[in-house]
Formats: C-alpha cells, structure tokens, sequence
C-alpha cells in the first residue's frame, strides 16, 4: 500500500515543477565575485535587487588577496564570472591586460555616471573607454578619540587642520594621558598607509606614484614633512612600539582599545566601532596636509565591472546601471550605513542621524586614487618600494635617503 | 630501590614504568618535565586558540590580547556558522573532496606500490624516481596548466577535478609509502601463497592488502589532512560559493578591512576545522604509527 502513496508524492511534486517553470522560465541567475572584505555591502545590494526582479543573482566571495590571480586564471580559461566587484586601484592593471568588458556606451549615456565619485570615474577610464564604475566605495578620514583629547586639554570639537596641529595635539595627549599614545599607523602594512599617509602627502601637492620610468615620483611638497612627522613622533614614544611589526591585522584593533589618540583609518571604521565600542567616543575628520585647507583622502572600496567573456553580459550592463538608481543607492548602501558612490547623494535622510557619515560620504567627492599600473609591487607587496621607504624614513630614521631609494626602486618598477 | 619497593605491590607496572621513563627518579622527573614542555609547547597554540574563539568578538580583537576570556560567548562560531553559504555546505564539500582524493588516491598508490615493491620492471629505479618527482615541483607552478587543461576537459568548478588536483599533489608520497609497506611483507608469504596456487591479484587481495593495512591507513590519513588542508588549487578551480570548501571559507569569514583581522572568528574557523583532522586521526592512530614504520628496519 506504501508504494501508491509513493508515486502519488513523486507525480505531485513533477506537476508542481511543470506549473512553476512557465514563471521562471526566462530568469536567469547572474554570478557576481566580491572581496571577501566588501562582500557584506554587495550582498545588500544585490539583496535589494533580488527582491525586486526575476533575475537573480549569486554572490560569490572571494578571499581579498586572491582576487588577481582568481579573475587572471579565469579570463585565460574563459571560464568567468558575470559581474566582478574588486579593489578599483587594480583597474588600471585589469583594463590594460584586456579582462574587462568596454561599457563607454551605455554608461555615458547614463545620466547618474556623472554623479559618481570622479576618483572612481578616473580609475576606471583607459584609452580613453569606461570600464567600469563605482560600486561600494570606501574613504580614508583621520579617526581621534574625543575622550583623550578632552583628558589632554584639547577641545574635542577641533580635530588637527594641519599635520604641525596633528603631531602637537598627539604629543599633548603623550604627555597629558598616562597610558594613552597620540598616533597610530600600521607599519608593515603598504595599503594600510597608501590609505591613510599619502592623501596628507598628495594633499599637499606630492605627487606619488609613477606611471612611467621617467615620471615623477614621490616628488613635491609633503613627502618629506610627513614621513618627517612621524619619525619624530615615532622616536619620541607617541606612536606605540606595536606598530613597527603591524602587517595591518590590528588596523582597526589598535584605537579600539581606547588608548589612541588619532588615527588614519576608513569610513567603515564608524559602523565597527559603533557596534562593538559604543563606550570611546570618537570624531572623524579630513586627513590633514601641511596648511590649512589641504585635506584630502584616499577614495578605495570597490569598483564594479564585467569580465570579458561573461555569459549574460546585457542583464550585467543593466544591474550596474540599476546599482547607480537613486533607489539603490539609498535603498540598498545608505540604508545599510554604507556610503553611496554618487557625491550628490552623500548629504542623505539615512545619514542624518550620523553627521559622521555625512563627514566621510563628502571625502569622497574631494579624494583621490593614484592611476597606476603594478600598485600591488610598488605599494601592496612585503617589500615593495612604498612601505621600505616608510619603515627606513620612520624606524631607521633616514628620511633623505628613504625617500631616493623609493624614487628609484618605483621608476624601475613603472619601466617595466 | 623505590621501584622495587613499590614492585611489592603491583610488579608489572612499576617494571614498565623504570623501564619506560629512566631507572632513577630523578631521570624520571626529568623525562617527565621535558614531557610536560614540550606537550605545553604543543597545546598552546589549540588552547589560546580555543580560548579566543569563546570570548566576545570584541574582546577577541583586543590588542594587546588578554590569555582567559572576560565573557563567555558563542557569537564567533554564530558568524562561522551562517557565513555566506553556511558553514555545511562548505563543510559536505571539503568532506566530498576529501573522500574523493582518499578513493583516488588509493586506486592508484596501491597498485603502483605493489608493482614496485614485488615485480621485476626494466629500469624501475628509474620509474620510480620519476613517480616521485613531481615533489620537487612547486605545486603553485602547476595550477595555471592543470587549471587550463581542467577548464577544457570540463573538470573545472567541479568536486571530482579538484579531487584529482590534489590525488595529484598527493600521488608522489602515497606510492613511496605504498612501495614501504609493500616491501616490508615477508617475501616468503608471497611465495607460500604461489605455492599454493594463487594469482598475483589473489595474492594481493588475501595477502597483503590485510597486512598492508597499516601503509593503506597512513595514505589515507595524508590524503585527507592534504586535501582538507589545501588552499589555492581550491579556490583557482571552484567558482562558486557554494562548491568552495572549508579553508577558503576560514580566509574570506576573518577578512577586515586592508588586512585586519577578525580573531574571534578566526579561531573559531580553526577550532571547527581541526575537529574532523583530530577526530580521524585519534581513531585511526594506531596503523597511522605503525605505517611509517613499515620498511624502517630492513
């Protein structure tokens, strides 16, 4: 008697698929790559648009440091990924090699590009074509803790203007705060200061990175008198001996023990420290330059592209047209306390609440990225150029001699 | 002479004990205390480890970190748990995989092993150090080509090719073992056996293979700490978040932002992804030692 009940079951689960498939027969699933670190604000995104259309799509995460050789092997086997969020300082590198898919049509055609971000408009432009274009943006600010500043005597509400201000206000809270420090950086990490150094550094007229071997590097007004700041805040027990070995793992863990004084970090520092450290109260400020009125950032996070040889690369053009809406934007990051990659839409009713997020959703607007090509070996690798010339400057105290060896060493890497 | 003192009461295990640890008491301590070191040294890392992942996330960043916890929380192994596809996908996969790798591993090591140790082959040295030099390659070199050739056949973003990636990785040590183990058999078996009339394939189905248990079990054990363990050739040859398996998991669960890291969950990752490798290990131990003996002593 078992067995009629059996088949009964199985014809009425076949008809049950039969009466779904005409629904669904013409949706498709889209996959999408992000960095692991990223991931968290694609997948509200891509949550936003899966409650409101037939087409799916599938985030899968893939490990940060990995992302260049994953979407590299990929390409070679044709075997890719519909949509690709990733770290847009590897755009130069990727549109240059040939692996993502030209957008220069559709997106200058579409009124809301032109609001994006300009840092994220420039690194995705090559030759002149569009690549692709902004999608979870995030933005180096400067990070200090209001309660040590008010145990030092300073006023809370006035976060250093110049990077002098910021070398005396750390001193002070050195001095005045027992336990405390003024600075923190994290010193073997090269994408750590690339974020939160330069854009004092550029702020001030520097410019970095070469984009050939005859190009200017680390040349200007800034380089010096930053790496000079911190050597001496370094020689002097502001910054704590901690930093010297930090490859980047305690970033955010440092001022999270309270005893920081001031730190470049990122804007998604704000929702991290809200949550698990609602007892230090912090301010966030524009990352300072050598005068008044030189602030500046470094604008990260991720841009979104298509690779070559994607399989549904038309229902791909119209979600990254679609994560530009007004709708996404708020809906989908503002909503969720991630800064939007549209400048118009930084001053947001979901932000009104924070003025924080106000602050830093506006450093997007003003903040830069280096165009450059082989960022992972003049800035991102152990050795690379960028972080040898701030350990010699900072740890070994030879600033001069930091600075020409980076300037030779980036020119042979640019030349390549 | 407190051996022999205390040898009144239960002989046998205090003979065992002077002989096992040293014939004096202070020889004793000491084999003791150095013991006890290098087992601290051992468990340490499990412990501090295990420690970290039941404080609060929080407290788990801490930096400088505290060694006990302030607050007991299980929030670590909650964000493990539900991350992106969910800790059991990832889990059925690595399992899957790693079950593939032992089958295929064996299929070939066993043979391959026999062959080397029991037949007359031209020039089998020679085969033999060819088996074996894949080990002095780089696996990472390899897995563009395998990637690339895997893509054509197919065999990419699926659980058998990357089964066959590390059956790769694994195959040079798996047939050295094998050919041990093989040796190790007394030769006069092998000829009662032909004596009595059996074929080759009999004699190594009723006469080896059960006492080659050992050899077999140790080649398994590898195959799966291997594969359980394998980072790269996971991630360049699966595709999607639902094939990945367990340690790419453990990298992406614990990425900040520019490298930071998140402790807690971290460890939490590394508690739940040694479970399975200790757990094997402890039922499986005792052929595991007495594998790497076999061919020791000639």
């Amino acid at each position: 008697m078992r067995m009629p009940s059996l088949w009964q079951a199985a014809l009425a689960v076949a008809m049950s698929a039969v009466a779904v498939v005409p629904g669904t027969a013409f949706a498709e699933t889209l996959s999408i790559w992000a960095r692991a670190s990223s991931s968290n604000a694609a997948q509200h995104m891509i949550d936003l648009w899966n409650s409101s259309h037939d087409d799916k799509i599938e985030l899968t995460t893939i490990p940060d440091n990995q992302m260049v050789t994953k979407l590299a092997t990929s390409v070679q086997a044709g075997d890719v990924p519909d949509l690709i969020s990733f770290d847009l300082i590897f755009m130069p590198d990727f549109m240059k090699a040939g692996f993502l898919t030209d957008l220069t049509a559709t997106l200058s055609a579409d009124p809301n590009q032109a609001k994006v971000a300009k840092a994220f408009r420039d690194l995705a432009t090559y030759d002149g074509k569009l690549y692709g274009t902004g999608f979870t943006p995030d933005v180096s600010i400067l990070l200090y803790n209001k309660g040590l500043f008010k145990q030092a005597g300073l006023d809370p509400d006035k976060p250093p203007k110049t990077i002098g201000e910021l070398q005396q206000y750390a001193t002070q809270i050195k001095e005045k705060v027992p336990g405390a420090y003024g600075y923190y950086f994290s010193g073997s990490c090269g994408g750590c200061n690339i974020f939160t150094q330069a854009p004092m550094m550029w702020g001030s007229g520097a410019t970095l990175l070469p984009t050939s071997g005859d190009a200017p590097a680390m040349e200007g007004p800034g380089v010096k008198e930053v790496l000079t700041m911190l050597k001496d805040m370094w020689k002097a027990g502001v910054i704590p001996e901690s930093a010297e070995a930090d490859t980047g793992a305690n970033f955010q863990a440092t001022f999270e023990t309270g005893t920081i004084g001031m730190q470049g970090s990122g804007g998604f520092a704000i929702a991290s420290l809200k949550a698990n450290h609602p007892e230090i109260d912090f301010g966030i400020a524009p990352l300072p330059g050598i005068n008044e009125g030189q602030a500046s950032s470094f604008v990260g996070g991720d841009v979104i592209a298509i690779p070559t040889g994607a399989k549904h690369a038309d229902l791909a053009t119209q979600f990254i047209q679609w994560q530009l809406t007004d709708e996404a934007q708020l809906e989908g990051l503002a909503k969720n306390l991630i800064l939007p990659s549209r400048s118009d839409l930084a001053d947001n009713k979901y932000f009104q609440e924070e003025p924080r997020y106000i602050t830093t959703a506006q450093a997007v607007g003003i903040g830069q990225t280096p165009y450059a090509f082989h960022f992972n070996d003049m800035v991102n690798a152990d050795q690379s150029p960028w972080l040898t010339m701030i350990q010699t400057a900072v740890f070994d105290g030879d600033v001069d001699g930091a600075i020409q060896a980076a300037r030779d060493a980036m020119h042979a890497i640019a030349a390549e | 002479m407190t051996a022999i003192a205390e040898g009144t009461v239960r002989p046998v295990a205090a003979e065992h004990v002077s002989r096992a640890a040293g014939e004096s008491r202070p020889i004793r301590y000491l084999v003791g205390a150095v013991c006890v070191a290098v087992s601290t040294v051992m468990l340490a890392p499990i412990v501090l480890g295990f420690l970290a992942s039941i404080k609060p996330a929080a407290d788990a960043r801490q930096s400088p970190p505290t060694y006990l916890p302030h607050a007991l929380s299980l929030e670590n192994y909650f964000k493990v748990f539900e991350f992106q596809a969910g800790l059991w996908t990832y889990l059925s996969n690595s399992l899957l995989v790693a079950a593939l790798t032992i089958v295929i591993c064996l299929a070939l090591a066993v043979p391959a092993g026999y062959g080397l140790a029991r037949f007359k082959i031209p020039f089998k040295e020679v085969w033999f150090i060819i088996l074996l030099a894949p080990l002095m390659i780089p696996y990472q070199a390899l897995l563009t080509p395998l990637y690339l050739t895997f893509s054509k056949a197919g065999l990419a973003n699926s659980h058998l090719g990357l089964a066959m990636v590390h059956t790769i990785l694994q195959l040079p040590f798996s047939i050295y073992m094998m050919r041990n183990a093989f040796e190790s058999i007394p030769r006069e078996l092998e000829e009662a056996a032909k004596v009595d009339g059996s074929s080759s394939w009999q004699t190594l189905r009723s006469i080896f293979l059960p006492l080659a248990v050992p050899g077999i079990v140790t080649v398994g054990l590898f195959a799966f700490i291997a594969s359980w363990n394998e980072f790269l050739s996971a991630l360049i040859f699966m595709n999607k978040e639902t094939s990945f398996t367990v340690p790419i998991m453990l990298v992406s669960v614990r990425a900040g932002r520019l490298g930071s890291v998140d402790w807690g969950a971290l460890q939490a990752g590394v508690i739940i992804a040694i479970l399975p490798c200790v757990l094997i290990y402890l039922l499986l131990q005792k052929y595991y030692v007495a594998g790497f003996l076999n061919g020791a002593v000639k």
